[in-house]
């Protein structure tokens, strides 16, 4: 049922055109017209060992993160929302924590917990020399990749009709499990795969983690592969490596991308049950299925935090964790004149990042399904396929010029990243909000603009919230771009981590990594404490 | 917008959603203080011409006309905004921001009320629906019925020249049901404003309209007043839409010598005849089997296997037999069904 | 209909137009003052500490700092090239081969520093001075027996896989002394080689070394003595050694670029610190100062050096065998 499009639907997809050609359409074309341009070289390094093996490496990476991040999830979202366990809110919140960790300090705190001199080798002599390498980041990055599946298999759990199906399966003969194989999880096929196709493109364009992890071991991913010949190299055999590497990634992300939009089912919930509510009918159960689960976030993730901590607190490396060697004066050296501008920078591009997105995010949204509305919507979600690396790269290449050395420079490429963040969750509430209040606003005698300022806004209102805190939370975050992109006075306390990292020196690094960590959390309360908002955040 | 123009006139309406073709050629007319009820079951369209009438979507052909004024046409429509229509939905369709006394100020304002002038009138309105006490509550903290004379209280305000109800009592509890279709009886014969509702409750048709429609996925196939609807349907369809209908062989009417009404005299073999259960007691000439008896309160409704068919026969009081029974019945009224094509 | 802002939210704005709204405009554009922008190797903590010098002895002039490992300035710089022009003003690094490969590219400014008597003829040329002597040593964890005392050492069996050096592609002081070993008799590339056979790892950074020793990950490696002595200092188990026949004296060059923005204030910088204030500064923070009669940390044993004038122009083909020792 297409409506005829009005006057201020017009100028938004203008608007929106315009946004989405300066940010992201023309730094891809110069980025792919520098690889063309650059002649035979590009092409040459593809054919080269380096170029497959790097290829070769995110691929493997990539799968085997899936492969195990789904299983986690499922089996969290299973026991969160399938089981009478005890403590459920708890759980909950717990799975979704790491979500909290930026990629950096969860791949610092690993090295910090589990490598050879760290926590566990001070305490107990045990340590796992494989952390750094391959199965070192397929095993970190799995881990951050749990809490995304478990998001969005949770929330498809949580709101279908599984309850009545299931009791149905159990009516029928079937034991719990059985129910589970049968009936849930089939059901839940298309969140599954969503999930899936989610994690196999963040992992492939993964960078943190294999920096801190596969580096140090000569374990190079297309990712890592491009940072160094563009921040260490300065021969052009390694300039014509990146415009090629970049265009290949970005090229793979797509293909899985295509791939996962073309199989999955594009079904919206048929319900042929009462709708269900979550709390209904479960006593208060047991801990026991939980106990695996808190055995897992105690091992992935309290475990390293406390590890960066006590590195953070003791005096010098080497020296056992003990409190008679603790000190404060780490966060002290930790709190020289970079940080106060790096903390700025950081919460001035999180604040301007999260506002635009949001706003780009909503327009979008806003032209739904008029006409060239879902075009324009397919091509925003794809800007976020393309990873940020070759995103970095692209917009260097078209606006470093002009912009090199500024925030600005930095900011253009979060928008263009994290504009469908926020597009996604507006998206799917304005798809799933009736027309019937709307319709109502309209035979009271607002017009459209009049009807969305006073009606769909206020209702959205805890949706473009959460959408609003999930692009500043990841704004905090960002490291994949901002390394490429910083110069004097542009830092961001990402990149001030991650550089202080490699440095060698861990003890500052840890108290930086500790204080950004607790301003995640800071930041991330309002989310967390309305569980409302976290259900908008529903990605499919 | 006095005079003697229609309400609402629909002249060959054709409506589409998602590329098909929904209503075909509908042609209605409303006069004003006029009440029209468009019945049918769900899938006929009649949702579907309310959203074109209010604005909601647009007619692919034909065209719609509000108080003699073109309002829409395949080419161009005017905005559900600047459309005098008060609209009442089926799923209430309140905002769950705002509460009830902000809700139903929200027309004035658009019109250009002043705040404090819309929220005393709008409180006015909702005293007089029995409202007041629930002046600043949200819709989380209404029932059902509630909600529904909110919408109700949204829509006067809007002071329309034609009322549109979406099922307005499909979702409420039958003792609400009730309730609702005497006030907005009495509102229409208060305010003398046309209305349209869209139903597929025969019962809520036949009490409220002045006119029935009867939609077929599309497109009309009756009109007429209730009783005219009832008594004379158009085809076996419109027969078993319209109330309890038995199809009897047409040879019943020569056996027993009743006044058949309906196009044409006798009619032919394999002709069938609408007896309504009404139309038909116990105890008579007539002989047959009872396969059915329910007791239903004021009345027991009876079916019965004759030669000529499967009978209902409607008798006030309890059951006074039983299934197997042999008993005796007879026929005062048939209505000739037409042949389908004829 | 409004919801009021989280006191949360105010602190984050707060924070951010405070923080962030000086480093996003164009650093040049406060009033009254010139800007110089400084690349370099340094630690930050040295830089921090002649900054806040500097700022004092001359406040019309500030300094935009872009510090960085070696190699990841060698990339900046290529890419500024490729763009252009350098954007720098100032270049410090950590070895005289990184920074003659610029001076052969016709990149470094000539003129005479004020102090330039400061720096012994061996550590300068004419478009680049020494500022202070990285000292290459050997350090070894605390309870490693037997402890190794000379280079030669470490290619022993019984630190088999247990040795650790520094990437010279990221690290100048790493590239300082592939330049000593690469040509000495003594040593040459054979020294890399057995080093390879043995197992050594190699990292990116002389923190890295430090921290690999004291956490027991490798018995022994090859890194900068100041950093090392830090952790001593805050009593890290391991062991700092001056190696035989020496530790490799490396001095850490300071120029101008030829396309400066602010040659004058460029000066004005170099000239500081080769003065007697920043050299104690340099002293202070744990490097070995280039002028004579600054206090620093004085040198522990005998020190050795290639000829770097000699060696200048070979850096290509050095980086390249060593290369194909280690890969990389």
């Amino acid at each position: 049922m297409a409506e005829r499009a009005g006057g201020p639907a017009v100028g938004a997809w203008i608007l929106v055109a315009g946004a989405l050609l300066l940010l992201v359409v023309l730094p891809l074309v110069t980025l792919v017209a520098n690889a063309l341009a650059d002649g035979a070289g590009p092409l040459a390094t593809l054919a080269s060992d380096t170029a497959i093996e790097a290829w070769r490496h995110s691929v493997l990476v990539a799968a085997a993160v899936t492969v195990l991040a789904v299983v986690g999830g499922v089996v969290g979202a299973l026991v969160t929302e399938r089981t009478d366990v005890r403590g459920r809110t708890l759980l909950r919140l717990g799975m979704v924590l790491p979500l909290l960790v930026p990629d950096f300090v969860a791949g610092f705190s690993w090295l910090q917990a589990y490598a050879p001199g760290g926590l566990t080798d001070d305490l107990a002599g045990v340590s796992l020399p494989w952390l750094a390498g391959p199965i070192g980041v397929v095993a970190v990055l799995a881990a951050g990749a749990v809490p995304l599946v478990y998001l969005v298999v949770a929330s498809g759990l949580a709101t279908r009709a599984e309850p009545e199906l299931e009791q149905a399966a159990r009516a029928s003969g079937g034991g719990r499990l059985v129910a589970w194989r049968t009936v849930t999880i089939p059901l839940a096929a298309p969140s599954i795969a969503a999930a899936a196709a989610l994690v196999m493109v963040t992992s492939m364009n993964a960078f943190a983690i294999p920096t801190l992890l596969g580096t140090p071991d000569g374990f190079v991913t297309m990712t890592t592969r491009i940072y160094r010949d563009l921040a260490f190299a300065a021969d052009s055999e390694a300039f014509s490596r990146v415009l090629a590497l970049s265009v290949l990634l970005a090229g793979s992300t797509l293909v899985v991308m295509g791939l996962a939009d073309w199989l999955l089912p594009r079904a919206t919930a048929t319900r042929t049950g009462a709708p269900s509510s979550s709390a209904a009918g479960f006593r208060r159960g047991s801990w026991l299925p939980a106990a695996p689960l808190w055995l897992y976030l105690a091992v992935t993730t309290a475990v390293p935090l406390v590890a960066v901590l006590l590195t953070a607190v003791t005096r010098g490396i080497g020296l056992p964790p003990v409190p008679a060697n603790w000190t404060l004066d780490h966060f002290g050296e930790a709190l020289s004149s970079q940080f106060a501008t790096a903390i700025g920078n950081t919460l001035l591009l999180a604040v301007l990042a999260a506002t635009g997105a949001l706003l780009l995010g909503a327009l979008v949204a806003g032209l739904g399904r008029r006409h060239g509305g879902r075009t324009l919507g397919t091509a925003v979600s794809a800007s976020f396929a393309v990873p940020g690396t070759v995103l970095a790269v692209a917009v260097l290449l078209a606006y470093g010029g002009l912009l090199r050395d500024t925030l600005w420079l930095v900011l253009i490429a979060y928008l263009a990243k994290f504009w469908a963040l926020a597009h996604r969750p507006i998206g799917g509430a304005v798809d799933l909000m009736p027309s019937e209040p709307m319709h109502a606003a309209r035979a009271s005698g607002a017009g459209v603009t009049t009807a969305t300022r006073t009606i769909m806004i206020p209702m959205l209102w805890s949706t473009l919230a959460a959408a609003w805190l999930l692009v500043f939370l990841f704004a905090l975050h960002e490291v994949t771009m901002s390394v490429l992109l910083y110069g004097p006075g542009s830092q961001t306390m990402a990149v001030l981590i991650l550089n202080l990292q490699q440095l060698g020196d861990p003890t500052v690094t840890a108290a930086l990594a500790v204080m950004l960590t607790l301003l995640t959390l800071l930041a991330a309360l309002p989310l967390l404490a309305r569980r409302r908002l976290l259900r908008r955040l529903k990605w499919r | 917008m006095t005079g003697r123009s229609a309400a609402l006139e629909c002249r060959g309406l054709h409506l589409a959603y998602d590329g098909q073709p929904v209503v075909t050629g509908v042609a209605l007319d409303v006069l004003p203080g006029e009440s029209i009820v468009l019945l049918g079951p769900s899938g006929s369209g009649k949702t579907t011409i309310l959203s074109a009438i209010a604005g909601f979507i647009d007619p692919i052909g034909g065209e719609i006309l509000l108080g003699g004024r073109t309002v829409a046409t395949a080419e161009r429509s005017v905005p559900p905004e600047q459309r005098r229509i008060g609209v009442v939905f089926q799923h209430y369709a309140l905002w769950p921001h705002l509460t009830a006394v902000q809700t139903v100020a929200y027309p004035m304002h658009r019109q250009g009320m002043a705040r404090s002038q819309a929220r005393a009138e709008a409180l006015v309105l909702l005293e007089r629906l029995g409202l007041a006490d629930l002046a600043d509550r949200k819709p989380a903290q209404l029932s059902g019925g509630e909600q529904q004379r909110v919408g109700l209280a949204r829509a006067i305000a809007r002071e329309p020249d034609l009322f549109l109800f979406d099922e307005p009592t499909a979702h409420l509890d039958t003792p609400l049901r009730a309730a609702l279709q005497e006030e907005l009886a009495e509102r229409r014969a208060r305010t003398g404003i046309a209305a349209v509702t869209a139903t597929h409750d025969v019962a809520e048709a036949l009490a409220a309209a002045d006119r029935v429609v009867l939609l077929r996925d599309g497109r009309v196939i009756q009109v007429g007043t209730p009783i005219e609807v009832y008594e004379q349907p158009a085809d076996l369809w419109a027969a078993r839409l319209t109330g309890p209908a038995s199809a009897l062989d047409a040879t019943l009417v020569g056996d027993v010598a009743v006044g058949v009404e309906g196009s044409g005299a006798r009619g032919e073999p394999g002709d069938r005849v609408l007896v309504r259960p009404d139309w038909a007691s116990l105890r008579g000439n007539l002989t047959g089997t009872v396969v059915g008896v329910w007791f239903r309160g004021p009345h027991t409704d009876y079916r019965l296997a004759t030669s000529y068919g499967e009978v209902e026969i409607r008798e006030a009081g309890p059951p006074g037999a039983s299934v197997g029974a042999t008993i005796g019945w007879q026929l005062h009224r048939a209505w000739l069904i037409p042949a389908p094509g004829s | 209909m409004t919801r009021r802002l989280g006191p949360m939210a105010v602190l984050v704005l707060a924070l951010s137009a405070c923080g962030g709204v000086a480093s996003a405009s164009d650093p040049a554009s406060a009033a009254g003052s010139e800007t110089i922008t400084l690349y370099t190797s340094t630690t930050q903590e040295t830089v921090d500490a002649l900054l806040a010098a500097f700022g004092e002895a001359h406040p019309d002039i500030t300094v935009e700092v872009f510090r960085a490992p070696t190699g990841e300035i060698n990339a900046r710089i290529a890419a500024e090239q490729r763009e252009g022009a350098v954007r720098g003003d100032v270049l410090w690094l950590s070895d005289p081969l990184s920074i003659q490969q610029y001076d052969a590219d016709g990149l470094l400014r000539e003129w005479t520093p004020t102090e330039l008597d400061a720096v012994p003829e061996a550590y300068r040329t004419e478009r680049f001075w020494g500022t202070r002597l990285l000292n290459v040593v050997l350090i070894h964890g605390a309870d490693i027996d037997p402890a190794p005392v000379g280079w030669a050492d470490l290619a022993d069996p019984a630190y088999a896989d247990s040795v650790a050096i520094i990437d010279p592609g990221f690290a100048g002081s790493a590239f300082g002394a592939l330049g000593y070993f690469a040509t000495s008799d003594e040593f040459g590339f054979d020294f890399y080689r057995d080093l390879a056979a043995n197992g050594a790892d190699q990292l990116s950074a002389p923190d890295e070394v430090v921290t690999g020793v004291a956490e027991g990950r490798y018995a022994a490696g090859i890194t900068i003595e100041t950093p090392a002595q830090a952790a001593v200092a805050n009593g890290s188990p391991i062991e700092v050694v001056w190696p035989e026949p020496g530790a490799i004296a490396i001095y850490s060059p300071i120029a101008v670029f030829e396309d400066a923005a602010n040659a004058a204030g460029a000066e004005t910088f170099v000239d500081f610190i080769l003065s007697e204030a920043g050299q104690t500064i340099i002293g202070d923070s744990g490097f070995q100062p280039i002028r004579e009669g600054v206090e620093g940390p004085p040198p522990q044993g005998e020190q050795v050096a290639p000829d770097w004038p000699a060696i200048f122009g070979q850096s290509d083909e050095l980086l390249e065998e060593y290369r194909s020792i280690f890969g990389g």
